[in-house]
């Protein structure tokens, strides 16, 4: 059974129509990539999957059960995490503070423990920060921990959005878009990582992005969206030689 | 936190309170007087470094909160007899759930809307709830009921100087525990509203619970600050609980600057001693609008982010260890990466 | 006691009118600077008590004619407008919107206390005589109109349509309308965002100068009621959702009517409080409904 299954999923604005029809799958385990030109649709299908967004009609399914009417913190709950294609970092706060903020969460702390420091409170305090430490060691991000977001430089920003969003120990991890402003070579460093991710996380994932040589790379199955519509879908070598994706990207396919 | 600048924050902690405890005792009663209404004002500008500071939403009406817990306090105590700690936990729980009535239509608002919302709450109370035969019962109307000191733990508090060490007790309690809340996953929490609200129910908070807890919170620290006050002077007169007062501690506390908890007690100093200056100055205390509006427009214009905050960070730039660059990206961090992974 | 009440509306009903008159003149300003400048300006009543109060020095004080006074206080007014905006507003291009709101709160402290310490604060001042308070009697019914009131409504409609005119067919209203959309392209364009800016918060201070003048007949003359007026001129500018100014007229109208009705039915002097609060949660509720379009903040 997919983890998350959408069907027929439309959504207007307006006289725009930035999503008709679309379904796609993404089975358990799975790396699947959704690519398309600009404006094709790609951040809309993701607000709507985490409840940024409520689509006009079609059914989103995550793991059996109906999105519909789930409020995005909850989705988060569920187990759906996402980083942003243009940083939504908490930029006044340190590498640390950042990735602790998902880990807080879902702790059940109470402000009356945080104000009086009950030992509970503070004992949740220590795991937190160990566990978020282990993240960012991951990441490679341990040495900037007291650095603020906002002063990093964009690569270290992308892969604190990942940190932070595999902070709440998701089972389904979205990612607008993780290569953007990245150079080839941490472009192909980050389709190591995400296999890493997904091997040490347990992780699926659902991939947005314009480099294709990661999209290639990195994925089991890609969608293509096209004006808000799904115009193919396949494993990699099948979607870089259809002549349709061909067409919609004039040419871009690496 | 580097370790010396974390030294150099807790002595001055300390030396602050030593102060605050020793030197009223050799001031006149009046002065001591002054003093109490000075930390009981530093209760509400610690309300504003809560929700204005920590989640970033601004207040004009902090002072109709207080008035909440002081005519609570006020009524039960002088009115119906109660003992005076009940009173004060009924009061700060009244004005702590106002509060969160008056965040409900706050939550969708942004920064200039809110301003309004809360300026409208103001007049509202001022003119409406507060006034004279609106609601005498609780207000107290024209007759005035006087509300004695309490004794705490057996000690009297009608002294001046024990009173003053009693609130100043609390103010310094109460900013040791919002002191925790922003240090924890509470501070945190609401930073992250502030600075993303899409990322930060993304990643699983409920924006709207915790715009509400912390409306919540402040508004009971404002009644806290009422109830200590209805007893500071023994009666309680709506006309100390005005927009104007709502206004002009909004003002000084964004003069001394809401990123900082060292901002109520200057906030406090500020409200209360600067009259009491002006007063022994050829001009009169009618001044003291005007000087704090001036104020307030100079600092905005030279140092948004309040004297104090702006104090705080030149001194502890001294005594940070210089700051590093951020290390740069090469392909070695991404090879560590790998390596690490692997 | 309800028969009581119905016997009244008439004489309310112009009195309501009236208001919303009031409130009218004293959004337009507001409404004004808030498009151009994207700052709500919490001072703009008492800029308009400041001025009025200057007309008062000059026309009452001082024996001038009643529009010489007038003169004066829109002079005056223009002049407040001109500092709050080179000196306090202009230094602070680019910083949050928030922060500019805060130094107008600023400034209706300074202001409220200097007329209060320069002409007294409790004091009862007479007003400024623009236009006699003799009135006429409205055909098939006992109620009187005032000259001035009429004159406040009239004024009120006339600068509201005016500016909107202004706006709408005037290249400096182009200009305006170009700077409140996005500055940065009005900047490409050859228009001088600054000086568009600083006319903005000029006529629209000019404009509170006028309606305190003509206001103050009508209530309390003192150093607080008019400062305190802005939050019912702010309430007509929501239901006009803050840009438009022939709906902040309907807007104030509504406001007045809302405020005065009650009174006919209830005796409890908060009832118009009361009443103002809603309809402001109300505005504000009706604004920010999930799916509205934002309201632009600078």
């Amino acid at each position: 059974m997919a983890l998350l299954d959408l069907e027929d999923v439309s959504i207007r604005f307006g006289g725009v129509q930035a999503l008709l029809d679309v379904s796609l799958q993404v089975r358990e385990g799975e790396i699947v990539g959704l690519i398309g030109p600009n404006g094709a649709g790609k951040t809309t299908l993701f607000n709507c999957i985490t409840g940024v967004l409520g689509p006009d009609s079609g059914r989103m399914a995550y793991d059996g059960r109906e999105l519909h009417g789930v409020k995005t913190h909850r989705r988060a709950r569920l187990g759906i995490a996402r980083t942003f294609q243009n940083l939504q970092l908490f930029g006044r706060m340190t590498v640390l503070e950042n990735v602790m903020v998902p880990i807080d969460a879902f702790s059940q702390r109470t402000p009356v423990g945080d104000a009086l420091r009950l030992p509970t409170a503070r004992f949740e305090e220590h795991k937190a920060t160990e566990r978020a430490r282990a993240l960012l060691y991951f990441l490679d991000l341990l040495d900037v921990a007291d650095f603020q977001a906002a002063d990093l430089p964009v690569g270290m920003q992308r892969r604190l959005e990942l940190a932070r969003a595999l902070a709440s120990n998701p089972r389904l991890l979205l990612l607008d878009e993780p290569a953007a402003g990245l150079d080839a070579r941490e472009t192909a460093a980050l389709a190591d990582v995400l296999f890493r991710i997904r091997e040490q996380f347990d992780v699926t994932m659902l991939l947005v992005d314009h480099d294709m040589a990661l999209v290639m790379r990195a994925c089991d199955h890609i969608y293509v969206l096209d004006f808000g519509r799904v115009i193919s879908a396949g494993p990699p070598e099948q979607v870089r030689d259809d002549p349709e994706v061909v067409q919609a990207y004039l040419g871009e396919v690496a | 936190m580097i370790g010396e600048a974390r030294t150099v924050r807790w002595t001055a902690v300390g030396v602050g309170v030593a102060l605050g405890v020793v030197i009223p005792a050799f001031l006149s009663d009046f002065l001591r007087s002054l003093a109490a209404d000075a930390a009981i004002a530093g209760l509400i500008v610690l309300s504003l470094v809560v929700l204005t500071g920590l989640v970033g939403q601004i207040s004009f009406c902090q002072y109709s909160f207080a008035a909440i817990g002081a005519f609570t306090v006020g009524s039960l105590v002088a009115g119906h007899h109660w003992d005076f700690w009940l009173a004060l936990l009924v009061g700060v729980c009244f004005a702590a759930s106002v509060g969160v009535l008056v965040a409900i239509p706050a939550l969708r608002l942004s920064g200039l809307f809110l301003a309004i919302l809360t300026i409208g709450v103001a007049l509202f109370f001022d003119r409406f709830l507060l006034a004279p035969g609106t609601w005498d019962s609780f207000s107290g109307g024209t007759s005035s009921w006087r509300a004695g000191r309490p004794s705490f733990f057996g000690i009297g508090l009608k002294g001046e100087y024990a009173f003053y060490l009693f609130v100043f007790g609390a103010l310094v309690l109460a900013c040791l525990l919002v002191w925790n809340l922003r240090t924890g996953k509470t501070g945190r929490v609401l930073r992250a509203v502030r600075e993303s609200e899409v990322a930060a129910s993304t990643v699983g908070l409920n924006l709207t619970a915790w715009k509400l807890t912390a409306f919540g919170i402040s508004a009971a620290l404002a009644g806290l600050a009422g109830g200590l006050a209805a007893v500071r002077v023994g009666s309680v007169s709506a006309g100390s609980y005005g927009l104007l007062q709502s206004l002009l501690i909004a003002a000084i506390a964004t003069v001394v600057g809401v990123g900082a908890i060292a901002s109520a007690a200057a906030g406090g100093i500020f409200l209360v001693f600067i009259p009491e200056i002006i007063h022994h100055t050829p001009l009169s205390t009618q001044w003291f609008p005007l000087i704090t509006g001036a104020a307030l427009i100079f600092q905005l214009v030279y140092a948004p982010e309040g004297a104090v905050v702006d104090a705080e960070t030149r001194i502890m730039r001294r005594f940070r260890r210089s700051t590093p660059e951020v290390p740069g990206e090469d392909s070695e961090v991404t090879e560590r990466v790998l390596v690490r992974s692997s | 006691m309800v028969l009581a009440g119905v016997s009244l509306l008439p004489g309310f009903t112009v009195i309501g009118i009236v208001l919303g008159g009031i409130y009218a003149l004293a959004a337009i300003g507001l409404v004004l600077i808030y498009r151009v400048s994207g700052v709500l300006n919490f001072a703009h009543g008492a800029v308009a008590m400041f001025s009025t109060f200057v007309a008062y020095q000059v026309s009452v004080k001082s024996g001038a004619p009643g529009w010489i006074g007038l003169i004066a206080a829109i002079a005056v007014g223009i002049g407040i407008g001109f500092v709050i905006e080179r000196f306090t507003m202009r230094p602070l291009t680019g910083k949050p919107a928030l922060t500019k709101v805060v130094i107008t709160i600023g400034w209706l402290l300074v202001l409220q206390t200097a007329a209060g310490l320069i002409w007294g604060a409790n004091a009862y001042h007479r007003p400024v005589k623009l236009v006699s308070k003799a009135g006429f009697r409205l055909i098939g019914t006992s109620v009187v109109v005032g000259y001035d009131q009429l004159t406040t409504v009239i004024v009120a409609v006339v600068l509201a349509l005016g500016t909107a005119a202004v706006l709408r067919y005037t290249t400096l209203g182009a200009s305006m309308r170009a700077v409140a959309d996005d500055p940065e392209s009005a900047r490409l364009w050859g228009i001088s965002v600054n000086r568009v800016t600083a006319a903005s918060w000029m006529v629209g201070s000019a404009m509170a100068a006028i309606a305190g003048v003509l206001i103050t007949p009508l209530i309390n003359f003192d150093t607080f009621s008019l400062t305190v007026v802005v939050i019912d001129a702010f309430t007509a500018a929501l239901i006009g959702r803050l840009t438009s100014l022939p709906y902040a007229v309907v807007g104030a109208a509504l406001l007045g009517l809302a405020q005065t009705y009650p009174r006919a039915f209830f005796s409890t002097s908060g009832v118009s409080e009361a009443v103002t609060f809603a309809l402001l949660l109300i505005a504000l509720a009706v604004l920010f409904r999930p799916g509205a379009r934002k309201l632009r903040i600078a």
